[in-house]
């Protein structure tokens, strides 16, 4: 449960590289919606664009019947293991391996908070609390900073529409798999987020040699701009 | 760097995984013994061959077994615990 | 004297840019493109370098990316490779391997007391006496090395990088563009790399003074360029093979790591040098290498000179030089018979006197041995390599061109496991068995005719396909014909010797006869003790001569001398390269920001970051951990306890669960309750504790130690499948914040925080409430670890920092103390609460430490239980027990792992030692023979410096507990 009048810090501190230019509260947490002034930030997104989305709503459930469960909470699901799908309201929903799922909101959809709402009792289902650093990354020299921190092929050609990936990337545990957003391609990125601040400064360095950076929350969601 | 097949998550790096040693039968510690708890316990067998080990995929926790022969380096197979039959 | 030719096609250099650098303080200009070889020997200069040992004056020996005598500085960088690396423009460059410069080397005259030094001279020599060694090694290791390290580097990240293809083909010559054009119109993904600034490799240089070969080079480039799916790297070198064909390829400003499903070798081979005195004379070099300065760089080798050969190849050279303008004195061809009809007589017909069987006996230098001035030429029995000196010829002369032949540049095959042979059609060693997905083309394989390095191509790029799955053709490869490429003893010996067989480490002929006598007369041990191939080249001209000599003195085929396996990097990689940008991953808890704001000094305590104390101006690390426990005892101290492993286990079995996993019974905790938990591996060992909470009928929490969460996590993962409990088990280590509020006053700072009722009537020592906190939801456990008043208080991660700014706002007028590990440490140790894996080790059983009380042997299976009846029966050998020295001792502090001693015999070690304001006094735990276990006993431990410190043992905790306050 969320108390509402208490606003979470994201799990990355932006400090030291790069600090955003304008912090906003969404779904109680405070994320960076912009860094620098409009123009800087898209002229940063096209080569490459880092943003924090941590701030959207998570649910994590696991066990021998968590299928059974979600089926029964109407929610759609990826048939094959590590693989994804979306909602019709946008929400992406991941398996990871066999039995273990991680649904994530659109910043205006409410899966997660309707599942936690009632969390499973039944045999064989259970929750996972969920503190993930989620990030979004975009822009035309993408797969360098991709090919520096992960030793996978994750171009287009290579991995999956709906695959999901559970690899390393700058040597630590990480979640990833690749979308079309507002058409255009995105890559997702979930690690632990105790990891988030030294994942967010990794990446954004490297972001920023390849002529990117960080870029807002709004910058992918309009509608939080 | 070798690449390892996890049976869930496909081929890796092997600096994905962590070794967790070979799969031993553990003896029935009410019956067995103490010598031959002794042997379970502290005896590894490193002449090179065929081995079954336990080998974790830590990005994803999947632990699994491989067979490795430890003196080609190959991996012959691996498949999660319990498992091997439905190969 | 400028040598430079005129503008030909092809050639590496622009001719339109012109730059400027300038070598050992004297200015040079050079064209965009040219090395510091090229440009200086363009120059007219000669000496670019001194030797590694003998500090000769040495030149451009094979001009094909490992003439490590010319290693240069340009104040930045220390070791420059001359044949290699690019000018660019102002560069000022030194050569490495000199005192007082290349000219006026104040060591040249280790050159004529080299007699005095032979091989194996360091290690007897310098041997004994051994108080002497310091000495003579300060001596030795200022000359051993070449460059000057610079420490004032700067920090350029060098990228690494990862790329993924079905094919990598090492080498852009004819047979690896070829193969790489077959394999790419099959579809494959295809990588080709290539150490030369351009593609072409021999066709780049080996021309026999015909125009044709560049055009013919220049198709192929255009072919290679119009088709996508190839990706050509050039100026960088495939530098090691790794298991499933992991190839890191060096370039200029980092490291790509190619994983390929299949590797063509395409390597091509290393000309060899033939031996006679002085053939390392500025002036002398390989004829490939005359070849690469003419087409590559459009120098001239030298003015006049001879051709000394023992193949076919070397008449292509003289070709090569006539045509660039060299008056060729002569071909010296050490063969008797058995030349190429065609070539011969091609080289006789431009007017070239050409001398079979005879040798280069010697070649005579110049004043300062700057140059060549004359050739000795002899006649030659090649079968005995005996030398008629009676027949002597001299020719004068500025320079000669050496072919002898060639070593496969096979450093990659051995390292991927190839079994090579020796075939004697060609005189070299070829692959004879390949590993899977390995393939080699080309002359690493063998080949040498140019249309059949071509066929050999396509060969091994079918063989790909076939290895693939795809459709495949069979391309077939000619045998080789005529005179083997490489002749079997290229030696001529030499009474007065300086002839050479390595050019990096100055080992001549007589050096391995020697080495043999020594005992030293299998090819692994006399490399190392020759050092042979040992250089900065790592053999790439010297190792195929050791072998073929070392087979003629101990009178065996070349074959059963064996090789060695050079080992990566291919050539030499500069550190910054390795380091690349160096990745720290580390975890930080939701209040990072805050400990650093406060001034913590943090400490890495397994991935995580934590504060160790908190900074203040004044006061030394021991006062401000001193005054942070101080707090704890005597007010409240504040802990961010977050990194410690949390997990949470539901389900029907979790109770079974954790009674197989800990040595405590968990069937029977009460809702609500916490239990101590001690693990043990299956030999009984100690290997790490917790603390298991019942939540409910099915639903457990545990925490374990920062250091060993995440091992812990996964073996309890690993035990849930092979029990086949049905557990649902999640870490949520990072999901969940930890802060411990510790000391008297924790109470009355904790109440204020939430409307749980926690007097100790309500909320008893050992128990777990669920409960809000600061308004969010929280557990709280009462621990006891640092102080027997203690509320460690649990939430979700993304509120742990407003429950802690809650919690200092609570504690303000109470005297609320952040504290850090160091504290932490302190005050368990004042508690008498030993730390698993730094008060136990890896052989620790939980008896020696006193932890009878959480067995309970009598439940059924849990992991260790069997090995612990077997140790239970043995006679105990140490225990752990608390101790502390006399209140009054001054003397030297005993330091964690001194001895316990008694009767001269080691009885146990000092695990913690620390002194503690509270008691009063230095406190600690040691193990000791379990006769002295009893408090009051008295026993010794040794410290540094060998004093006997005399300590007792007490009962714990060192320090009075306020029983809950």
């Amino acid at each position: 449960m969320q108390n509402t009048s208490i606003i979470q810090p994201s799990p990355i501190t932006y400090g030291h590289i790069a600090e955003p230019s304008k912090i906003g509260s969404v779904h109680g947490m405070a994320v960076a919606l912009k860094f620098g002034n409009g123009d800087e930030e898209s002229k940063r997104r096209q080569l490459i664009g880092i943003a924090d989305i941590s701030c959207l709503s998570r649910f994590g459930v696991k066990g021998p019947n968590a299928v059974q469960w979600l089926r029964a909470h109407k929610v759609d699901l990826p048939e094959e293991r590590n693989s994804w799908v979306a909602t019709s309201s946008g929400a992406v929903v991941l398996r990871l391996g066999n039995s273990e799922f991680l649904i994530e909101d659109s910043p205006t959809s409410s899966l997660a908070p309707s599942l936690a709402s009632d969390p499973p009792k039944m045999f064989g289902v259970y929750t996972v609390r969920r503190s993930d650093a989620s990030l979004v990354l975009s822009g035309s020299r993408v797969q360098e900073l991709l090919a520096e921190v992960c030793t996978l092929d994750l171009s287009e050609k290579a991995l999956g529409k709906n695959a999901v990936v559970m690899t390393q990337v700058a040597g630590i545990s990480a979640t990833v798999l690749r979308q079309s957003l507002n058409g255009e391609t995105v890559y997702r990125l979930w690690c632990d987020g105790t990891y988030g601040t030294y994942m967010w400064h990794t990446l954004v360095e490297i972001a920023e040699e390849l002529g990117g950076g960080a870029v807002g929350l709004s910058s992918y969601f309009k509608e939080l701009a | 760097m070798k690449l390892i097949n996890c049976p869930i998550n496909g081929v890796r790096p092997v600096s994905e995984f962590v070794f967790g040693g070979e799969l031993r039968e553990m003896p029935d510690p009410d019956q067995c013994s103490d010598a031959d708890w002794a042997t379970y316990v502290h005896h590894r067998n490193g002449a090179p061959g065929l081995k079954k080990e336990w080998w974790y995929h830590a990005p994803s926790g999947t632990w699994f077994i491989a067979e490795r022969n430890t003196m080609t380096e190959e991996i012959v197979r691996t498949y999660l615990f319990g498992q091997e039959e439905e190969k | 004297m400028s040598m430079r030719l005129p503008r030909s096609t092809g050639e590496w250099i622009n001719r339109d840019k012109v730059i400027k650098f300038s070598f050992e303080g004297k200015d040079y200009t050079a064209f965009e493109g040219d090395t510091v070889s090229s440009a200086l020997w363009a120059a007219g200069e000669r000496a670019l370098g001194r030797s590694f040992k003998y500090h000769r004056p040495r030149g451009v020996l094979s001009f094909a990316n490992h003439d490590v005598n010319v290693m240069l500085t340009d104040g930045l960088d220390t070791n420059i490779r001359g044949d290699v690396v690019t000018i660019r423009d102002g560069q000022k460059f030194v050569a490495v391997n000199t005192d007082g410069g290349v000219r006026n080397d104040k060591n040249k005259y280790i050159d004529s007391i080299s007699p005095l030094l032979p091989v194996g001279f360091y290690y007897k020599a310098f041997h004994t006496p051994r108080r002497m060694f310091p000495f003579w090694e300060n001596i030795i290791r200022k000359a051993a090395g070449l460059g000057i390290v610079n420490f004032n580097f700067p920090r350029v990240t060098k990228r690494k990088l990862n790329r993924h293809c079905d094919l990598l083909v090492i080498g852009a010559g004819p047979a690896g563009l070829s193969a790489a054009l077959v394999a790419a119109e099959a579809g494959l993904d295809v990588v080709v790399v290539d150490e030369n600034q351009y593609a072409g490799g021999s066709l780049s240089y080996d021309r026999a003074g015909s125009g044709e070969l560049a055009t013919k080079l220049a198709d192929l480039l255009s072919m290679v360029n119009r088709t996508p799916n190839i990706k050509l790297y050039t100026g960088a070198y495939a530098a090691g093979y790794y298991t499933d064909h992991l190839v890191p390829i060096v370039r200029a400003d980092g490291i790509t790591k190619v994983r390929a499903k299949s590797v063509i070798v395409a390597s091509g081979a290393f000309e060899q040098p033939p031996v006679f005195r002085n053939n390392d004379l500025p002036g002398v070099m390989l004829g490939s290498a005359a070849q690469r300065m003419i087409h590559r760089y459009s120098t001239k080798p030298f003015d006049k000179g001879l051709v000394v050969t023992a193949n076919d190849h070397g008449y292509r050279v003289a070709l090569d030089l006539i045509e660039a303008g060299v008056k060729v004195l002569a071909v010296v061809d050490l063969r008797a018979s058995g030349q190429n009809a065609d070539l011969m007589s091609n080289v006789v017909r431009k007017g070239i006197a050409v001398h079979t069987g005879q040798c280069v006996y010697e070649a005579v230098p110049t004043e300062g041995k700057f140059g060549v001035k004359e050739a000795v030429v002899c006649p030659f029995d090649e079968a005995t390599a005996t030398v008629d000196t009676s027949k002597a010829v001299t020719i004068p002369c500025d320079g000669i061109a050496m072919s002898a032949g060639w070593a496969p540049a096979a450093a990659l095959l051995y390292q991927a496991g190839t079994a090579m042979r020796y075939d004697y059609t060609v005189q070299q060693f070829v692959p004879a068995k390949l590993p899977a997905g390995v393939f080699a083309a080309g002359k690493v394989n063998g080949v040498f005719d140019l249309a059949q390095r071509v066929h050999d191509g396509a060969r091994a790029a079918n063989d790909v396909l076939r290895y693939l799955g795809k459709p495949a053709a069979d391309v077939v490869v000619s045998e080789h014909a005529g005179a083997a490429p490489s002749h079997p003893y290229p030696v001529v010996p030499h009474p007065k010797a300086k002839n050479f067989v390595d050019f990096d480490e100055d080992l001549q002929l007589k050096d391995f006869i020697n080495g043999a006598k020594e005992g030293f007369d299998n090819i692994e041990l006399m490399k190392r003790f020759t050092t042979v191939g040992m250089g900065p080249s790592q053999g790439k001209h010297s190792n195929m001569n050791a072998i073929r000599i070392l087979a003629r003195i101990r009178g065996l085929p070349v074959e059963k001398i064996g090789t060695t396996t050079a080992r990566p990097f291919f050539h030499p990689t500069p550190i910054g390269h390795l380091a690349g940008r160096g990745l720290h991953p580390h975890r930080l808890t939701p209040m990072h920001a805050w400990h650093e704001e406060a001034g913590a000094e943090f400490v890495e305590v397994g991935p995580w970051m934590r504060a160790a104390y908190y900074k203040k101006p004044g006061l030394s690390k021991a006062e401000i951990v001193q005054e942070e426990a101080l707090a704890v005892r005597h007010a409240a101290g504040i802990i961010d306890g977050g990194s410690l492993g949390k997990f949470e286990l539901q389900g029907p079995d979790a109770s079974e669960f954790l009674n197989r996993f800990y040595t405590g019974i968990f069937s029977s905790q009460k809702i609500g309750e916490t239990r101590y938990a001690l693990m043990l591996d299956e030999a009984g060992v100690v290997v790490d504790d917790g603390v298991v909470s019942r939540l409910g009928l099915e639903s457990f929490y545990v925490t374990v130690s920062t250091s060993n969460a995440a091992a812990v996590y996964r073996e309890m993962q690993r035990c849930l499948q092979t029990w086949k409990l049905n557990v649902g088990l999640t870490n949520v280590t990072g999901a969940v914040g930890l802060i411990n509020v510790a000391g008297p006053k924790a109470r009355q700072i904790v109440a204020k925080t939430t409307s749980l009722d926690i007097s100790d009537k309500a909320f008893p020592f050992g128990e777990i409430r669920e409960t809000e906190v600061a308004g969010v939801p929280a557990r709280i456990i009462r621990v006891g670890f640092v102080s027997d008043l203690a509320f460690e208080i649990h939430m979700a991660a993304g509120y742990a920092r407003h429950v802690w700014d809650a919690l200092l706002a609570a504690g303000k007028d109470e005297g609320l103390r952040p504290f850090g590990t160091d504290a932490q440490r302190l005050l368990r140790l004042e508690m008498g609460n030993h730390l698993v894996g730094h008060d136990t080790d890896g052989l620790t059983n939980p008896f020696e430490i006193g932890a009878e009380w959480a067995i309970k042997m009598a439940k059924g299976f849990f992991v260790g239980q069997r090995s612990l009846k077997i140790i239970a029966k043995r006679p105990l050998k140490k225990r752990l027990v608390p101790f502390v020295l006399d209140e009054s001792y001054k003397g030297q502090m005993p330091q964690e792992c001194n001895l316990v001693i008694e009767d001269g015999q080691i009885k146990g070690r000092t695990t913690s030692v620390s002194y503690s304001k509270s008691a009063g006094r230095v406190i600690g735990f040691a193990y000791v023979d379990p006769n002295q276990a009893s408090p009051g006993s008295r026993f010794n431990i040794r410290t540094d410096s060998g004093v006997m410190v005399k300590a007792t043992v007490v009962k714990a905790p060192f320090v009075s507990l306020q029983q809950g306050a």
